[in-house]
């Protein structure tokens, strides 16, 4: 009797674990399948897709549009840019949204909820919206301090833009990651006398470590990706990031979207490269705040 | 480099007061305010709309002529002409450079009215003579003042190949009017032959479609005035442009709203497709390709359908410079910009051998090849310049509005009507400029 129950119930999870596995690998398929259609097409040159189409059997194969990529794009300058944008403006965004989520979510006063609320809300507002007021911010707080370009059409305009819109969500997500630890370590710190610096630098950061990883790997990738602000607040496309120089392969008229290709492919590259570097810390980031433990 | 900037430097490195220091805080900022404010005199900076390599090495051929011409130094900045059209109107307000490449038209005018770019009249004085008078009402602003300096233009035609229509045993010189075109047409489709090639999956392909219909059947005040407003979409003129342009959709393959410009270009390029209207400029596609398929390629004018309006208007955009207003050295940009417009600038630009039809009368047109000479024969036989629909209305209409209206159009060509009203209803609905 429990045999033949046991020999029906796994023979349905069997059933339901095939339609799973079915149901993944379409989908695992559907994601896939762009990735590779753009890897194939930099393999092959421009030249034969216009006169052959798209689907076309393929007479050669190489890496020729990587190597014309690296060139056009002029490769170390942007990617340089690209670094002096993204790595001060995730280190701060994560700076300043530790210390805001150790604020609201440690300390009771009247206006906590309502700053977090506040953080959260800034991070709803689509950029679009807000640009014109930012850019002519810069422009004006630029005039008063008698060089236009302080902040606009600077590097370091861009990174504060960054590390004010990504700010709310960190302090979101660290802040909800905090409310899990327990107060009694915090009670402790401060029953030892330490500061108030002392029990955000000594006893609560060395416990945001995963947080912290992951929100590093989100906030790379958006900050890496992002074409928009380096756009509207740059007017020199020689300071503007690795996303600019991928608009160097699209000519006016003519896009070899083959050459275009193989630069999305070299761009990709530094954000998998940084994912890879703290996939574990990603992970386990991701589902630690999930659970109270 | 000038004293000035060299006086700059010194108090930079030794004498820093509050100011500076805050700039030298600003780290790698820093270094790049430092660079640009290298203005005075003698140095100016120039905004390329491109990065293509071509057009690259003509603007850097005009610039080192002006540089041994005039002494002066000029920093070359180029941007990819998409994100440059699109920040445009931030890149005029903040820190331009101070002589950039656009269009002219409705596209200048837009951004003079806001007082974004200087009046160059002064320089139109100057070297004015050396154009004739449709490019200077391309070059003027609404308030009747020159803001443009025209460099280059290209026609709109019918282009094809003229292997192609010799073995089909067409004559192109007999093709002049809607009843020889549509002769052609049925010609190639005996053959198996797409006769029309179209792409209209960017939404402004078959614009130049529309605005040379409309010319050839109301022709070009009409055109005009529909442009600016003061005529109706709904009116049984604009009605019986797309009566016309449904006969050509059965030449036309299947897939419109699938290809971009360069997927028709494709189309005729593999022998595909008898014929396609498209700007000139995709010759260097052709050139790209081969010598022997850029010789292959000829144009000539849309034919006519009113005998009233004849062959006398085409597309025919014109590119050429502009001064910012905002800019650090607008003389300079003066200077550069008159450079430019006279015939040793663009003869510069013409040395460097890119392909180019120079917007200067007195051009030496000698160096022309066959395909440039036939633009030039096309370009004489119209009376009137339009400059392509986006360029000729508000862009707030043409490309959100009319773009989508035109691919619902091919969608589903008996709905023209409704998408007539809908143009004229959204036209109305437009704020005030």
């Amino acid at each position: 009797m429990t045999a033949t129950i046991s020999r029906r119930y796994r023979g349905r999870q069997r059933v339901k674990d095939r339609f799973i596995s079915i149901f993944i690998g379409i989908f695992a398929l559907v994601w896939i399948f762009p990735i590779v259609w753009t890897l194939w097409s930099s393999l092959r040159p421009y030249s034969e897709i216009r006169a052959n189409g798209v689907f076309s059997v393929p007479e050669s194969i190489g890496l020729d549009n990587y190597s014309t990529a690296i060139q056009r794009m002029d490769l170390p300058t942007y990617l340089w840019n690209s670094l002096i944008i993204t790595a001060p403006a995730v280190f701060l965004t994560l700076l300043f949204g530790s210390v805001t989520a150790f604020v609201v979510s440690r300390y009771s006063f009247r206006w906590n909820v309502s700053m977090l609320l506040l953080f959260t809300a800034g991070n709803l507002l689509p950029p679009q919206l807000v640009f014109i007021p930012v850019f002519k911010a810069y422009l004006t707080v630029g005039d008063w301090l008698g060089n236009r370009r302080l902040f606009y059409d600077s590097q370091w305009g861009v990174v504060l833009i960054h590390v004010a819109f990504q700010m709310g969500f960190a302090t979101f997500v660290l802040s909800s990651y905090m409310k899990t630890i327990p107060k009694e370590i915090s009670e402790a710190a401060k029953v030892d006398g330490a500061s108030v610096f002392r029990h955000y630098w000594n006893v609560m950061l060395p416990l945001l470590r995963p947080p912290l990883a992951s929100l590093a790997v989100l906030m790379t990738t958006w900050i890496y990706n992002d074409f928009f602000w380096a756009l509207v607040l740059m007017s020199n496309d020689s300071k503007r990031p690795i996303t600019s120089a991928l608009g160097r392969l699209q000519g006016e008229f003519v896009t070899d979207y083959n050459l275009l290709a193989a630069g999305a492919m070299i761009a990709a590259l530094p954000t998998l490269v940084v994912f890879f570097i703290l996939r574990r810390q990603f992970v386990s980031g991701l589902t630690l705040g999930a659970t109270k433990g | 480099m000038g004293d000035m900037d060299r006086s700059v430097l010194t108090s930079q490195g030794f004498r820093p007061n509050r100011r500076q220091f805050l700039i030298g805080a600003a780290g790698v900022l820093g270094a790049g305010a430092l660079m640009s404010s290298c203005g005075g005199s003698s140095s100016l900076s120039f905004g390329a709309r491109t990065v293509d390599d071509g057009p690259t090495r003509q603007l850097k051929g005009l610039i080192s002529a002006y540089e041994a011409a005039s002494g002066n130094t000029v920093v070359y900045n180029a941007t990819e002409s998409n994100a440059f059209q699109n920040n445009l109107s931030q890149y005029l307000q903040g820190t331009p450079d101070d002589c950039f490449q656009w269009m002219a038209g409705y596209r200048m005018q837009f951004f003079a009215e806001q007082g974004l770019l200087t009046d160059i009249s002064d320089v139109w004085d100057e070297i004015g003579d050396q154009f004739n008078d449709s490019y200077k009402i391309a070059s003027t602003g609404l308030d009747g003042k020159q803001y443009f300096v025209p460099q280059s233009w290209y026609p709109w035609g019918l282009h094809f190949r003229k292997s192609m229509l010799a073995e089909l045993g067409i004559d192109p010189d007999g093709i002049y009017n809607w009843d020889d075109f549509m002769g052609m047409l049925d010609g190639m489709k005996s053959k198996g032959l797409i006769g029309f090639a179209a792409g209209d999956k960017g939404g402004w392909e078959a614009m130049g479609t529309f605005d040379i219909l409309n010319a050839r059947i109301n022709g070009y005040q009409y055109h005009v005035d529909l442009m600016a407003g003061r005529e109706q979409w709904t009116d049984a003129r604009t009605r019986e442009v797309f009566t016309y342009w449904e006969q050509l959709v059965p030449y036309m393959n299947d897939n419109v709203l699938d290809l971009e410009w360069d997927g028709a270009m494709q189309l005729l390029l593999q022998r595909k497709a008898g014929a396609m209207l498209m700007g000139s400029w995709f010759g260097g596609n052709f050139l790209e390709q081969s010598q022997e398929d850029y010789d292959d390629l000829w144009i000539i004018p849309f034919p006519e359908i009113n005998p009233e309006h004849a062959r006398d208007t085409i597309d025919a955009p014109i590119d050429g410079f502009c001064v910012a207003a905002n800019g650090e050295n607008s003389d300079g940009g003066k200077d550069l910009i008159k450079f430019a417009g006279s015939k040793e600038g663009m003869q510069a630009m013409l040395d460097t051998g890119e392909p180019m039809t120079s917007a200067n009368k007195n051009q030496d047109t000698s160096s022309y090849d066959a395909f440039q000479k036939q633009q030039l024969a096309v370009m004489e036989e119209a009376k009137y310049i339009t400059q392509f629909l986006d360029r000729d209305t508000r862009p707030d209409f043409a490309g959100p509005v009319v773009g989508p209206a035109i691919q619902q159009w091919f969608r589903d060509p008996s709905s023209v009507d409704g998408i007539l009203e809908s143009l004229q209803e959204q036209w109305d609905a437009l704020p005030p400029l």
